[in-house]
């Protein structure tokens, strides 16, 4: 052994050593530098994404309820000296051993603007996300309204705690949190492996309980949580089809929704932003794996109890989320929270609703988008495009002249989008090569009224070259 | 001949005429003529499926070649196979018949295909795809590499049948995420690796590594595939073969495919300087050679050993051909072209609209480009395996082809032209892998951990296994529990760690001339010789000079320039020896075995002009030192056979023998020339002692260095013989070197050493 060691470090000892006579010739300082200025950007962003902006009022309201932890049968749960003060015992199975932690919220929790109580109207919603056909079986055409519902307590709330990124085999979860709604409480139920050795055994209690659900809601989940879920059912043995569920990802529509109008579709950013939660004293997600690479070392609790927190209120948030998009599509938006202020975030909530099928529900905030005087553009255009695809010429035009003006008067903005537009309906719809020539040379104006400089401008220069192209057409046209 | 143009009317007619022209004639050293062969054939197999029997006949196959029916049983008995055959000798046959026929038998079968770079996949797949359409069977193959899309990857994953992937990829995108391979490794019959040859060195060793893991995953998901293995000629292909795979293989090398008649001819520049040994520029020459070639209008290929090479033969080449209308006719062909220009030229070449090629060795390798009739090698290749490789990409198998080879000065050059029966009559050179290697073992542990946890009890390679885990806890990238290592690290390991060469990157070159654009890559260990402030970068026949090389980033900018001259760099090198591992002793000679430590740094950089090669200038290079530890070989002569020679004539005499040595060195291995550096030293700090040093340039060597450690008296012998038999007087390029460098008596001190030393005698 000692000898392998010996070799090895004199082979890696030479090569550090070659790295740090690179630096001395070309300045060390330099290289510290730029390490430095490269890590620092992430660092910011998560403190300022995780712990930045603390409120006391999520702790404030948990302090005012009450829940109850350690309710599973005794017989399966053994206490840990060192774990007890913690609220976390060792279960075991035939597989093996782990700790687990569950905690019940009563139904009467609010988290954030929401209450637990708010699920069981909205999950009935919920079903939107999937064809008839995909929750019914195959062949199924009753009527959406009175098939199509989901109950509430089929939904499984997961999310992971790894040790590193992505979706690779190395990549082992820790930590297992999964929740979901039983008897009029919000359970949330975490598990926890001393070691990775442990982890079969707290998959197979995972595996035990997933046949009662058939509803899986994550944040991200589509490409993280749940392929890494899958990989350790195979790489511990139970087969890749474990359990097949349908698969909400709130990502995604979170996306679509606030694409624009916050800083980032994090969770950590959309609860605060959204829902009202704001965490404190928060372990941002990145320290997760260090902390439990320091209790793998010592066995000593305290690092991981930020991360059961961190958790947990994952797990809330989530369900928060879930409450938030079910209002949605149920069509309570301004009865269960407020409607979007925000012309951005009120066509593309409209967008998205028509998307899912909620025609009903998206049409008045569409008109709130139309009539609005906050609006800009870049909006306009966007409804504009959907009146567009939906034929309704009259609706889109009058989007489009609104968002011409506003371009024409905007000093410093460059957004010639809707003219050429208007130009083309004019050449191709109404036939009116005047007015189209007229909206094409506008265009042209806009795109040249700022200096172009070097190749930040490569996009803008090809658009000028098809707006010549396009104003020489039109000539050619009406010269005939 | 065409009497009124003047073109001969075919390459026969052509190749008559040549033999009246003493001129050149003069200049041929050897003339060799491999008659024609005929085809040696076996039917069709019995137990073969009818609709492969109908879709092979469909296709013009009514029976196999004997290597393709031979490889075909070896495969059907449930043997490991290797495969040796020439150039075109449809080795493809070999492992694609067993397959498919084992794929017919069981649509639920799997196979993976190992291509040592991406363009060989895709030849590979529109090969299969096209028997499978004539069959009208659902045999799904696909490529899975970097520019696989990921919307299509889902579907390969799980449907298709033949995944064809490179050992990059299976190393860093496969191998890690195998639980999303469950249909593949619960499935696979048959792993091929064709072009087996290309997987040797510091890449080879990483290959037999990736490898190791790849059947740890199968055996995990409870299969255990077999290999097709396809291996262009080399020296030992069942030793490599099994020490890269770890199994024991049957070895198929009866070629029976037909070629017609091939005309290799040995050509040696003529001397234009008796007194200092110097000949005409091969480069000149083979412009020469390659210009009346493709004046006749014959498909001909230029190889050329530098990049630099490449681009002065393509400029000198186009320049031809410039008064006619298409330019596009004659095409260079080299790493660091961007793959979307190289498919046009291979499509070109196909196609016949492109007439000439001037390639480095990229070219070697089986990229289909069909079959040319002529090919120019521009200096000896380096190996005679690879001699052969690039040879047969002239020769067809109905009519003739020809080879020239255009000898250089450099002494393994001239060795070999001058020793023509050395070339033909000697097996070509042993591929080697060290796969064992320290640092190149200990990362693909890591993979391999990440992959799945290591227990106790397995093996992988030869060092123990549970020592290096347990050095892997200590440095915290492990976690043991019980008689399981787990990795537990936030790091994807495979991402850090590259199959290609020590260096984890290339430098990127980016043209400023115009907006900024990537011209191409180089390694990093070329990139101080190559793109250091000032060099002249030669790309598709354009010059450009490097404005700045930031070599932190990793780039270098350059911008397009029009000058007469060339840049070539020099490194200094230190070497210290840290342990010696064996000593023998023959004659007043001690050679050694062990590990030394090397410290290179590019030094100065000189501007040679161009046409007539002369040094025009010089400058500095200022760039950081690189240190490299390694095994390496070297030898001391004892006092006895030192007596009587002054510092300055035993500087000679080494230096003299050194050059000669590290020219013929490579006779004895397979790798680039690069790969192995040799040091002499007048009185070295470890030995005391006159000392000549090699070592291979890779940390912790690839086993090049023990190859020549065990050949050393051979070497010693040959180096000898070169140097008595060269014609020159008192040195030259072609032995121990120009009288510049090692002086007017150098040839004799070398020779007088060598004998005292009781070497060669």
């Amino acid at each position: 052994m000692s000898a392998f060691r010996d070799r090895f470090n004199r082979l890696r000892g030479q090569s550090a050593s070659t790295e740090t006579a690179a630096e001395q010739t070309t300045g060390a300082a330099e290289i510290d530098e730029r390490e430095l200025s490269a890590a620092t950007p992430d660092q910011d962003e998560t403190d300022s994404d995780r712990g930045g902006r603390l409120d006391a009022s999520a702790s404030a309201s948990e302090s005012e309820q009450t829940h109850t932890s350690m309710s599973l049968p005794a017989d399966v749960l053994e206490i840990v000296p060192e774990w007890e003060p913690h609220g976390v015992r060792l279960a075991r199975n035939e597989s093996g051993e782990f700790l687990l932690k569950e905690t019940r919220y009563p139904v009467s929790y609010q988290h954030g603007i929401h209450a637990f109580s708010e699920w069981g109207e909205a999950s009935s919603s919920l079903a939107a996300f999937h064809g008839i056909e995909e929750v019914m079986g195959a062949g199924s055409h009753a009527d959406e309204e009175t098939t199509a519902r989901l109950a509430g307590e089929e939904v499984l709330f997961l999310d992971l705690e790894t040790t590193g990124l992505g979706a690779g085999a190395g990549n082992v979860p820790f930590m297992l949190g999964i929740a979901y709604f039983e008897n009029g409480e919000y359970v949330v139920r975490q598990s926890l492996i001393r070691h990775p050795a442990e982890e079969r055994a707290m998959l197979a209690d995972l595996k035990e309980r997933l046949p009662r659900f058939r509803y899986l809601v994550t944040y991200n989940g589509r490409t993280f949580d749940w392929p890494v879920m899958q990989s350790r059912f195979i790489m511990n043995g139970f087969g890749s089809r474990v359990w097949e569920p349908l698969h909400l990802d709130f990502l995604h529509p979170s996306r679509s929704i606030w694409r624009n109008t916050l800083v980032s579709c994090k969770l950590s950013y959309v609860e605060e932003e959204r829902l009202g939660v704001f965490r404190e004293d928060d372990l941002p997600g990145s320290e997760a794996p260090g902390r439990y690479f320091a209790y793998l070392a010592d066995g000593d609790p305290q690092p991981l109890l930020d991360v059961f927190k961190h958790n947990e209120i994952d797990m809330l948030s989530l369900a928060a989320l879930a409450i938030r998009f079910g209002h949605l599509l149920g069509g309570r938006i301004g009865e269960a929270f407020p409607i979007p202020t925000e012309p951005e975030e009120l066509v593309r909530t409209g967008l998205w609703l028509e998307r899912m099928g909620r025609h009903d529900s998206a049409l008045p905030l569409l008109e709130l988008v139309r009539t609005s005087e906050r609006g800009t553009p870049a909006v306009w255009n966007r409804l504009a495009e959907r009146d567009k695809r939906l034929g309704d010429w009259a609706c889109a035009t009058a989007l489009w002249e609104k968002a011409a003006d506003a371009a024409e008067q905007a000093s410093g903005m460059l957004n010639w989008d809707a003219h050429v537009e208007l130009s083309m309906y004019f050449e191709h719809r109404a036939k009116d090569i005047h007015q189209a020539l007229h909206y094409g040379r506008t265009a042209l104006e806009l795109a040249l009224s700022h200096p172009l400089s070097g190749k930040a401008d490569s996009k803008r220069r090809k658009e000028i070259d098809a707006l010549k192209h396009r104003i020489d057409r039109l000539l050619r046209k009406a010269g005939r | 001949m065409n009497r009124w143009t003047g073109r001969a009317d075919d390459l026969d007619d052509w190749l008559e005429q040549l033999k009246h022209e003493p001129e050149l004639m003069d200049n041929v050293t050897h003339w060799h003529t491999i008659p024609p062969r005929e085809a040696r054939t076996s039917p069709l197999p019995y137990d073969l499926d009818s609709k492969l029997k109908a879709a092979l006949q469909d296709r013009g196959v009514n029976e196999l070649y004997v290597h393709q029916a031979k490889a075909y049983q070896a495969v059907r008995e449930g043997r490991h196979v290797v495969a040796v055959t020439p150039t075109a000798s449809g080795k493809t046959m070999c492992y694609n018949l067993p397959v498919l026929q084992s794929l017919l038998e069981n649509d639920d079968g799997r196979a993976l295909y190992m291509f040592p770079t991406k363009a060989l996949a895709q030849d590979q797949v529109a090969e299969l795809q096209k028997l499978a359409d004539i069959m009208e069977v659902d045999i799904k193959t696909h490529t899975y590499d970097g520019d696989t899309p990921p919307t299509v990857r889902t579907a390969i994953r799980n449907a298709g049948h033949i995944v064809v992937t490179n050992p990059d990829m299976l190393h860093s995108a496969i191998l890690p995420h195998h639980t999303k391979w469950v249909k593949l490794f619960e499935n696979i019959r048959y792993i091929v690796i064709d072009e087996l040859h290309a997987y040797r060195g510091v890449f080879g060793s990483h290959v037999a590594n990736v490898i190791r893991r790849l059947k740890r995953i199968c055996k995990f998901y409870g299969s255990s595939p077999q290999f097709i293995c396809a291996s262009a000629t080399i020296d030992n292909p069942r030793e490599h073969a099994e020490r890269l795979i770890g199994e024991q293989v049957t070895l198929v090398d009866d070629n029976g495919a037909p070629m017609g008649e091939k005309h290799f001819i040995f050509y040696n520049p003529p001397v234009v300087n008796q007194q200092l040994g110097i000949r005409r520029s091969s480069v000149l020459e083979t412009r020469k050679l390659a210009g009346m070639l493709l004046r006749q209008g014959v498909q001909t290929i230029v190889f050329a050993r530098s990049r630099v090479r490449v681009e002065l033969l393509l400029t000198y080449l186009q320049e031809l051909i410039k008064d006619k209308v298409n330019d596009k006719t004659i095409r260079g062909y080299r790493g660091g072209y961007l793959p979307k220009l190289r498919r046009e030229i291979e499509r070109g070449l196909r196609s016949g609209e492109i007439r000439g090629v001037v390639s480095t060795n990229a070219l070697e390798l089986g990229i289909d480009i069909g079959q040319l009739q002529a090919c120019v090698l521009n200096g000896y290749p380096g190996t005679v395996a690879s001699t052969w490789q690039q040879s047969g990409r002239a020769g067809r198998r109905q009519t003739s082809s020809v080879t020239f080879m255009v000898a250089s000065s450099n002494p393994l050059d001239q060795y070999i032209i001058q020793n023509p029966e050395y070339f033909f009559n000697r097996p070509p050179e042993r591929a080697l892998i060290h796969p064992d290697n320290l640092l190149i073992l200990i990362d693909h542990v890591k993979c391999a951990a990440y992959e799945l946890p290591f227990e106790m009890g397995e093996k992988f390679g030869s060092e123990t296994l549970e020592d290096m885990l347990e050095f892997l806890v200590e440095e915290k990238v492990l976690h043991r529990t019980g008689n399981r290592w787990y990795w537990m690290e936030q790091s994807f390991p495979a991402h850090g760690i590259s199959l290609r060469s020590a260096a984890q990157e290339n430098f990127i070159i980016i043209d400023m001339s115009e907006g900024s654009r990537v011209l191409g890559e180089v390694d990093r260990f070329s990139a101080p010789t190559l793109i250091h402030d000032e060099a002249i970068y030669i790309h598709e026949g354009v010059q450009y000079q490097v404005e700045k090389l930031d070599y932190h980033e990793k780039k270098a900018y350059v911008r397009q320039v029009d000058v007469d001259y060339y840049t070539d760099a020099n490194m200094a090198v230190e070497l210290k020896v840290l342990h010696a591992d064996k000593e023998r002793i023959s004659g007043e000679i001690v050679r050694t075995y062990g590990e030394v430590t090397v410290n290179a740094k590019a030094t100065i950089f000189k501007k040679i002009k161009l046409r007539t090669h002369e040094n025009i200038g010089s400058g500095p290079i200022h760039l950081p030192e690189e240190e490299l530890h390694t095994s390496g070989y070297w030898f001391s002569f004892s006092e006895e056979a030192a007596a009587g020679k002054g510092t300055n004539e035993m500087q000679c005499a080494l230096l003299g023998l050194a050059n000669v040595l590290v020219h013929i060195a490579p006779v004895y291995l397979m790798c680039d020339p690069l790969d192995i550096r040799v040091v002499p030293q007048v009185k070295a700090v470890h030995t005391q002692r006159p000392t000549i040093y090699f070592y291979d340039r890779y940390p912790g060597g690839i086993g090049l260095s023990e190859r020549l450690f065990d050949v050393h008296d051979e070497l010693l012998e040959r180096a000898h013989k070169m140097i008595r038999n060269c014609t020159c007087l008192s040195g030259c390029p072609a032995c121990v070197g120009p009288i510049e460098e090692v002086g007017l008596l150098g040839k004799t001190q070398a020779l007088q050493l060598l004998e005292e030393a009781g070497a060669g005698r």
